[in-house]
C-alpha cells in the first residue's frame, strides 16, 4: 500500500468516529429528555465541540502516522545512513501531479454531496421542519462528503486515473 | 466513427535496460511518486506534457521512445 493510500485511510479513519460519536452523543441526549431538542445553542455548542474534536484528532493522527513512517522507512533503510533515510522519506512522501487530480476529483464528489445535503436541509426547512433538523442534516452532509471524498480517492489510487 | 487516443508506453522495457531500475529510484530521479510512477507503467493514468518530459529525461532517451499513442476507431456519435 503507498503512502498515499495510507494517508489518505488516516484521514477517513478520523472522520468516521467523530461522526459516529457525534450521532450516538445526540442520540443519547436527546432520548434521555435532558435537552431541548429545539434548542439552537446547544446545538451550536455540540457541532462547534465535535468539529473542534475532528480537526484536533486529524491532525494528531496525522503527525502520528507520519512519525511512524518515518521511522518504518528508518528501520528498512538501516542505521548510520541519515542522508539515505531522508531520502527515502522525501522520496515516499512526494506529492505530485496525479496526488493533485485525484484531490480535485474526490472534493468535487465532497461538495456535491455537501451541496445535496444542504439543498435537502432547506427543503427539509420549507416544509415546516425544525431549524435543529437542517443543522443535522447540513452537518452529516458535511461529514458524508469528507468521508466520501476519502473513499473516492482510495478507488482513484487503486483502479487508476484515465487520461488525466 | 469516432477515433480513440489510447496513450502507451515502454517503461517497464526502459527500466529493463536501466539495469533493471527500481519504479522507487525512477520516481525519486522524475521527482514524482511511485504511485504514479505504477500508474503510468500499468496505463492507469495519462501523464502531463511535464512529467513526460522527465520521465524521458531520466533515460536519456526522446519521448517519443517512452509514450507512443494508440489510435483506433470507434463507433459512436462524434461530440
Amino acid at each position: 500500500m503507498s503512502y498515499q493510500e495510507k494517508r489518505t485511510i488516516v484521514n477517513i479513519l478520523s472522520g468516521v468516529p467523530v461522526l459516529i460519536a457525534y450521532g450516538i452523543y445526540v442520540f443519547i441526549r436527546t432520548r434521555s429528555g435532558s435537552v431541548d431538542p429545539n434548542d439552537l445553542r446547544f446545538w451550536g455548542i455540540t457541532m462547534l465541540t465535535f468539529i473542534g474534536i475532528g480537526v484536533a484528532s486529524g491532525i494528531i493522527l496525522q503527525i502520528l502516522f507520519h512519525i511512524g513512517l518515518s521511522i518504518s522507512i528508518a528501520i528498512k533503510t538501516g542505521d548510520g545512513k541519515e542522508r539515505e533515510v531522508e531520502r527515502d522519506i522525501e522520496a515516499t512522501i512526494v506529492e505530485d501531479e496525479m496526488d493533485k487530480l485525484i484531490e480535485l476529483k474526490s472534493l468535487k464528489l465532497g461538495f456535491s454531496i455537501t451541496g445535496t445535503g444542504f439543498v435537502i436541509a432547506l427543503i427539509y426547512l420549507a416544509f415546516s421542519g425544525s431549524a435543529a433538523g437542517m443543522l443535522n442534516i447540513m452537518f452529516f452532509s458535511f461529514g458524508i462528503g469528507s468521508i466520501s471524498e476519502g473513499f473516492l480517492s482510495l478507488r482513484y489510487y487503486r483502479k487508476g486515473l484515465k487520461n488525466g | 466513427m469516432v477515433k480513440k487516443f489510447e496513450i502507451t508506453n515502454r517503461i517497464r522495457e526502459l527500466r529493463f535496460f536501466a539495469e533493471e531500475m527500481t519504479q522507487q529510484e525512477l520516481a525519486r530521479r522524475a521527482g514524482v511518486s511511485r504511485q504514479t510512477i505504477i500508474a503510468v507503467e500499468a496505463g492507469k493514468y495519462a501523464p502531463s506534457l511535464e512529467m513526460a518530459f522527465r520521465i524521458a529525461d531520466v533515460f536519456g532517451v526522446a519521448i517519443t521512445e517512452v509514450f507512443a499513442c494508440k489510435v483506433s476507431e470507434i463507433e459512436g456519435k462524434k461530440g
